[in-house]
C-alpha cells in the first residue's frame, strides 16, 4: 500500500518535471521557428530586390542606350549579303 | 519584564489590545479572503479578457502577389515589401516631429499641423508614409518613437514600365488589378495572406502558438508569351514612327507563326505604372486589342483566297478594272488610277478597290462572310482581356451590293489590331487560323479553325509577296535577305459627317520569312499627319523595321534565295 503511494507520487514529480522540460523545449522550438521564418522573409524581401535591381540592370533600354552613347555601337547599317 | 507584563494584565489593559488587534488581523484577512473571492469568481471573466490581451497576439502575413515574366522568365511585375508607417496623435510627442520627419524626408512643419489637427477632431490615427522602403522603415523603426505603427504591405513594380504597361495593366494601392492582365487574373494572381493565434511573452518573443486561422499562400506566377527584346524593340519603333508622323496613336502586334503566341504587343501612347500621378485613361487602354479600326485593303487577301477557293479563279485569272471606277448603287468605288485588265494576283499588288468588288460580286456575300468569320474577324479572340473589342462584321442577310461591295476591301467592317494579326495566321498555317494566347502555360490549345485550302493559303502567301515587289504597294515593307509578303491598308477615319477627307488610319499586315513563315506583324498607326498617310508609305516601314530585328533576333535563317544565304554586317565603305 505505502509502496504503491510513493510509486505514485514520484510519477507524479517526475511527470511534471518533464511536462516543464517539453514545454520549455517548446517555447524555444516556437522562437527559433519564428527567427527562421522572419529570416525567410527578410531573404525572400531580399531576392526580390535583387531581381528587381537585375531587370533595371539589364532592361533593354538602358542596354541599348549604353551600347550606343558608351561603346558607340550602331545596328549593321551596310549590309553585304555574300552569295554561295 | 514578565512582573511589567503582568501588572499589564493585571491593570486589564491587555486583554482588550490584544482581541483588538487580533480583530482587526482578523477583518483584514477576511477581507483579504473577499478581494481573493471576488478576483476569482465575480470578475475572473474580465481579469481572464485583459490578460489574454496583453499575451494573445493575432499575427498576419500579408498575402504575396504572384510575378508576371516574360517567355523567358523576365520579370514584368513584381510584388516587393514596403511599410506603411501610422501614427496614434493622441500619443505622439510633437517634439519628436522633427527627427520622424527627417528620416522620412517630409516637411516637419505639415506633419505637426496634421497631428494637432487630428488631435482636435480626436483622431486616433493617420497614415503618416505609406509604400516605406524597407530600409528607410528601418531607420523609423529605430528612433523608437511611441505613438507609430509599422504594417507590412507589398508594392507592385514593373521593371519594364512603359513597355509592357497596357498588357501587364496596373494595380491599386490595395494591391487589387486595375487594369489589363492584373485585373484578367487578379485571383490567380492574389494569394491568401496568413493569420495566426499567438502567445507572446514580456519581451515580445512568441512563445506558443494556439491557432492557425489560415496558412498563407502565395499567389501563382503568370508567364507570359511575350518575348520582352521583340517588345522592346517594337515599342521603340513605333514610338518613333508615331513621332516621326505626329500620329494620334498607334499599335504593333507581332504573334508567332507556328502557334499564335503574341510575341510583342505594344501602344503609343503609353504611361509609366510605377508612376501613379497623372495617369490618364486614355494612355492605360491597350489600343491593340480595345480600338478597332476600319482595316482597309488588308482585308483584300481575304476577298481574294475566297475567290481562288470556290474554285472559280486562279491567281491568273484575269479582272478587268477599267476605266478605274466602278458605280455601285449611288457609290463610286475608286482606284487610284486605271489599272486596265489585271489579273487577280495584280489586283492584290496594285490593291485594285475595283478588283475585288468585280470579284467579291461575283462570289456573293455568303461566301465572302464565311471566309472573314472563319478568319476571326467579328469575334472575341479568346484572350480574356478586360476590354477587348470584338469588332464588327456584317452579317450576309445585312450586306447589300455595296456593303458587299466595301467590305471586300475592308470598309463597313471593323477589326482590332489582334484580330488582324490572328486572321493572317491562316496564311502561315496551311489555311488553318489560330487562337492568339498571351499564357505561355495554356497546355489547352484549340484546334485551329479552317479558313481555306492549304493550296490556297499557299497561293495568297506568293501573291502577298508581290505587294513588296517593285510593282508593289508595301515596298517599304522590305526586310533585305528574306522574303517577305504582306499587305497595305489606308482607311479614313470616320468623323461626325461620315469619312473624313483627312484623317486616316495607315494600316500594314505583313509576314516573313515567306518560305516557312515565322512571324505575323500588324503595324497600325491611327491619324498620321502630313504628307504621308498610306499605309505603304507610314506602316510599312515600321514594319520593315521591326520584322528586319526580330528575325534576327529570332536567328531566323534568310530565305531570299535571290540574294543569298549569308548576311555581313558591314561591308566595304
Amino acid at each position: 500500500m505505502n509502496l504503491a503511494v510513493v510509486l505514485v507520487w514520484l510519477v507524479v514529480v517526475v511527470s511534471a518535471l518533464v511536462q516543464i522540460g517539453v514545454s520549455h523545449g517548446h517555447r524555444q522550438l516556437v522562437q527559433q521557428w519564428q527567427t527562421l521564418e522572419k529570416h525567410s522573409d527578410a531573404l525572400q524581401q531580399e531576392q526580390t530586390q535583387l531581381v528587381l535591381e537585375l531587370a533595371a540592370l539589364t532592361s533593354y533600354s538602358r542596354i541599348d542606350q549604353r551600347a550606343r552613347r558608351e561603346l558607340n555601337m550602331i545596328e549593321p547599317q551596310q549590309v553585304r549579303i555574300l552569295s554561295q | 519584564m514578565t512582573a511589567s507584563q503582568h501588572d499589564h494584565s493585571a491593570q486589564g489593559i491587555t486583554r482588550w489590545r490584544f482581541v483588538l488587534v487580533l480583530m482587526v488581523m482578523v477583518a483584514l484577512l477576511l477581507l483579504i479572503l473577499v478581494r481573493l473571492i471576488s478576483l476569482h469568481t465575480v470578475d475572473q471573466p474580465f481579469l481572464f479578457e485583459e490578460g489574454e490581451k496583453r499575451i494573445v497576439r493575432a499575427q498576419v502575413q500579408p498575402a504575396r502577389r504572384g510575378m508576371i515574366t516574360d517567355r523567358f522568365g523576365k520579370p514584368l511585375a513584381v510584388s516587393t515589401a514596403v511599410t506603411d508607417i501610422s501614427l496614434n496623435p493622441q500619443v505622439f510627442d510633437l517634439d519628436q516631429v522633427a527627427s520622424l520627419a527627417k528620416v522620412l524626408g517630409i516637411s516637419a512643419n505639415r506633419l505637426t499641423q496634421q497631428i494637432t489637427a487630428a488631435r482636435q477632431r480626436g483622431r486616433g490615427f493617420f497614415y503618416v508614409d505609406r509604400q516605406v522602403q524597407p530600409a528607410q522603415a528601418d531607420q523609423v523603426v529605430a528612433l523608437g518613437l511611441e505613438g507609430l505603427q509599422f504594417e507590412s504591405r507589398f508594392r507592385r513594380y514593373y521593371p519594364a514600365a512603359e513597355v509592357t504597361a497596357h498588357v501587364v495593366g496596373i494595380v491599386d494601392i490595395d494591391g487589387n488589378g486595375q487594369e489589363g492582365l492584373e485585373l484578367a487574373y487578379n485571383d490567380y494572381l492574389t494569394g491568401t495572406g496568413g493569420r495566426r493565434t499567438v502567445i507572446r511573452d514580456r519581451y515580445g518573443r512568441v512563445v506558443k502558438q494556439l491557432a492557425v486561422e489560415s496558412v498563407a499562400q502565395p499567389g501563382h506566377d503568370l508567364r507570359l508569351t511575350i518575348d520582352l527584346r521583340l517588345q522592346y524593340l517594337a515599342y521603340r519603333e513605333l514610338m518613333a514612327a508615331v513621332r516621326q508622323h505626329h500620329a494620334a496613336s498607334g499599335s504593333a502586334v507581332l504573334l508567332d507563326a507556328h502557334n499564335g503566341e503574341v510575341l510583342a504587343m505594344v501602344n503609343q501612347p503609353s504611361y509609366n505604372p510605377n508612376n501613379r500621378a497623372g495617369l490618364k485613361p486614355a494612355y492605360m487602354r491597350n489600343r491593340a486589342l480595345a480600338d478597332v479600326l476600319e482595316p482597309g485593303s488588308t482585308m483584300k487577301p481575304f476577298t481574294v483566297a475566297a475567290a481562288l477557293d470556290s474554285g472559280r479563279y486562279t491567281p491568273s485569272t484575269l479582272v478587268d478594272t477599267s476605266p478605274g471606277y466602278l458605280r455601285v448603287k449611288n457609290k463610286t468605288i475608286r482606284d487610284h488610277r486605271d489599272y486596265g485588265v489585271l489579273d487577280v494576283t495584280g489586283v492584290i499588288t496594285k490593291s485594285s478597290n475595283v478588283g475585288v468588288t468585280l470579284i467579291s460580286a461575283d462570289l456573293g456575300a455568303e461566301t465572302v462572310f464565311k471566309i472573314m468569320s472563319a478568319a476571326g474577324l467579328g469575334q472575341a479572340t479568346g484572350l480574356g482581356f478586360p476590354g477587348e473589342s470584338v469588332g464588327i462584321l456584317p452579317y450576309p442577310e445585312q450586306m447589300d451590293d455595296l456593303r458587299l461591295a466595301t467590305v471586300s476591301y475592308g470598309y463597313g467592317m471593323a477589326v482590332s489590331p489582334l484580330q488582324l494579326a490572328q486572321s493572317y495566321t491562316s496564311f502561315t498555317q496551311h489555311g488553318c487560323r489560330l487562337n492568339a494566347t498571351l499564357l505561355l502555360d495554356s497546355e489547352s490549345r484549340p484546334d485551329c479553325q479552317r479558313v481555306m485550302s492549304d493550296k490556297v493559303a499557299r497561293q495568297v502567301l506568293d501573291i502577298l509577296e508581290t505587294v513588296t515587289s517593285d510593282l508593289g504597294t508595301g515596298r517599304r515593307a522590305r526586310v533585305a535577305g528574306y522574303r517577305v509578303g504582306g499587305k497595305t491598308g489606308t482607311a479614313h477615319k470616320v468623323g461626325e459627317n461620315g469619312y473624313e477627307d483627312a484623317t486616316y488610319n495607315a494600316v500594314f499586315a505583313g509576314i516573313a520569312p515567306l518560305t516557312d513563315p515565322d512571324l505575323v506583324l500588324v503595324v497600325a498607326i491611327d491619324e498620321p499627319q502630313g504628307r504621308e498617310y498610306y499605309g505603304g508609305e507610314v506602316a510599312a516601314p515600321v514594319f520593315s523595321r521591326i520584322m528586319e530585328q526580330a528575325l534576327r533576333l529570332r536567328q531566323i535563317a534568310p530565305d531570299d534565295s535571290t540574294a543569298a544565304s549569308l548576311i555581313v554586317a558591314g561591308g566595304p565603305k
